[in-house]
């Protein structure tokens, strides 16, 4: 069943066309990476799917319900944890809880327990101090308790490991890793091995379009090219080798990223055959010019790999 | 409703914490003091700056000039004073964007509006019943004569003027993105109604009237019940700001 549709979106600022016949469905209990560069449209879909900001056209709705502008009733079913979570510096992080549970309606013993709960979760269980004196990993941690306070059925996270330090991300992607049986999850970043990590769906955005949606093993099917890698003892080896590999006949068409000693060779091989018939052929290069490669080795396509080559 | 309840307790969490409201309250109780006192001493404080020079002769004080003094005060710098210190009261959250998340827990935008002029209403209520209590007793106390027979009916009318500027500020900091710009957005009202009121006809109908009015009501030389037309305009207009502002609001992205 699908939690989220999201139907012909366009957004407009002024004559900057930000999203463009936006569409894409969210499946209940999945962790959808929503990807694109900077600017690509992601906040301002996530806000349009909050109901804080207006479309110029198109439809979302959640749980089957539509979305609307200002005051959606859409937000009972959702948690948002913003890239830069605002809160009231006068606040401890117990009294801040306490108000969003208040207005979220949670009767008080509930909204007590729940309150202790979060701030378990988030470590910030004996911090005394008030929001004003807190770091800014703090501020997330308390940014994740106050969206799932509620309980949300869907919770949408806006580049939130953007800012965090390689702790703080581990543990935030663990946090959220862990909510999965729980909430469907929508987690915007430009952090793509953050995506991999975690997420089973992913969404590429690009200039306000949504270019690529599905799930990441079928992505990486239909996108993914076949790499050999190859790691050469001396700079001599390597030229060698690329010299003899611009004349030799390879059955696909190539691509070559070459850093340091390290050569990564790709191809787009829809057959396991036709792969394997690639490999062995660069594998005879290497044997009949005397080379010793350190390292011959087929890698996957990284989600890197795959948005690059998506975008281009 | 109940939002409305703990958004207001928010709001007063902050003005207490952030010592708002204790700097608005010593300001006030400051012109509750000063205003009698000023009164009392003006006499001397001429005497003592002019001496023997002083060409007439000066009347003795009454409780008619501690009144005039506190309307002074509060109607050239309470009022503004108050006004700035809630400049901010709507805008400052939309710029920092800490209603982003309280919204999208389900917070009525209407319940933000309705819930901060409920604030600041108290506030006012707070302070300047302070500064007309401590003025008051000073007043008794310095002059005890039966010249200010009507101070409760001048200062109804003053607070009812606060009722009004109220939701000026709360549509002003709605409608503006900076508090600067909020702050001259209510004080254009201000020198508005000012012009309007020197028009005779429409000095009965302008809220304004409610705190120019004051001293004559307070002598007995205005009757109060002569400018319910203004008091009556003062609420439309006031719940119709209100109204705006939460429309407004409703319009506005997070």
């Amino acid at each position: 069943m699908s939690i989220l549709q999201v139907d012909n979106v366009r957004k407009t600022f002024g004559q900057k066309k930000v999203l463009q016949d936006l569409s894409f469905t969210v499946q209940e209990g999945n962790i959808f990476g929503f990807v694109g560069e900077n600017g690509a449209g992601k906040t301002t879909t996530m806000k349009l799917i909050l109901g804080l900001d207006q479309m110029n056209q198109g439809s979302i709705s959640i749980l089957g319900e539509k979305v609307t502008f200002g005051a959606t009733r859409t937000n009972r079913y959702t948690g948002y944890l913003p890239d830069v979570p605002q809160f009231y510096d006068y606040m401890t992080a117990r009294e801040y809880l306490i108000l969003c549970g208040e207005i979220t309606g949670l009767p008080k013993d509930e909204r007590i327990k729940r309150v202790d709960e979060m701030l378990g979760l988030v470590h910030l269980f004996g911090v005394k101090t008030r929001i004003g004196g807190y770091s800014r990993g703090m501020k997330q941690r308390l940014g994740i308790a106050q969206a799932l306070l509620n309980k949300p059925k869907l919770l949408i996270c806006d580049e939130p490991t953007s800012a965090l330090d390689p702790n703080g991300r581990k543990e935030f992607l663990d946090l959220l890793y862990s909510l999965r049986s729980e909430t469907t999850i929508i987690f915007s970043t430009h952090i793509l091995n953050d995506v991999e990590q975690i997420c089973d769906h992913v969404g590429i955005l690009n200039e306000g379009k949504m270019v690529v949606c599905s799930s990441i093993p079928e992505l990486k099917k239909q996108y993914g090219q076949q790499q050999v890698k190859i790691v050469f003892e001396q700079a001599h080896d390597k030229a060698l080798f690329l010299e003899r590999l611009e004349k030799s006949s390879l059955t696909n068409p190539y691509t070559i990223d070459p850093t340091g000693l390290a050569t990564v060779i790709s191809f787009k091989a829809t057959q396991r055959e036709q792969y394997k018939n690639d490999a062995q052929q660069l594998l005879k290069l290497v044997q009949q010019h005397n080379i010793l490669p350190l390292a011959f080795e087929q890698q996957e396509a990284s989600l890197e790999d795959i948005f690059l080559e998506v975008i281009r | 409703m109940k939002n409305i309840s703990f958004f207001c307790k928010k709001e007063l969490l902050e003005y207490w914490r952030t010592k708002k409201l204790l700097v608005l309250w010593i300001a006030f109780a400051a012109f509750g003091i000063m205003s009698p006192l000023f009164a009392k001493l003006m006499p001397q404080i001429l005497k003592a700056s002019f001496g023997e020079a002083l060409p007439i002769a000066l009347p003795t004080p009454t409780s008619i000039d501690a009144w005039t003094q506190f309307y002074k005060n509060i109607s050239q710098i309470g009022i503004y004073l108050l006004i700035i210190m809630f400049s901010g009261i709507v805008n400052r959250e939309i710029t920092k964007g800490t209603l982003t998340n309280l919204v999208t827990k389900g917070l009525n935008r209407a319940v933000v509006v309705i819930s901060k002029y409920l604030l600041m209403l108290m506030v006012w209520s707070l302070i300047i019943a302070t500064s007309f209590g401590i003025t008051l007793g000073y007043t008794v106390y310095y002059f005890p004569d039966q010249l200010s027979p009507h101070f409760f009916a001048g200062f109804l009318l003053l607070w009812l003027f606060g009722l009004f500027i109220c939701s000026v500020v709360v549509l002003s900091s709605t409608l503006f993105r900076s508090i600067y710009s909020s702050l001259f957005g209510t004080i254009g009202v201000m020198i508005l109604l000012y012009v309007l009121n020197l028009w005779e006809k429409t000095g009965q109908w302008n809220p304004i009237s409610l705190m120019s009015v004051n001293v004559a009501v307070v002598q007995g030389q205005a009757v109060w019940s002569d400018y319910v037309p203004a008091l009556a305009m003062s609420g439309l207009i006031a719940v119709l700001l209100l109204l705006l502002a939460v429309s407004v609001l409703k319009r506005k992205k997070l």
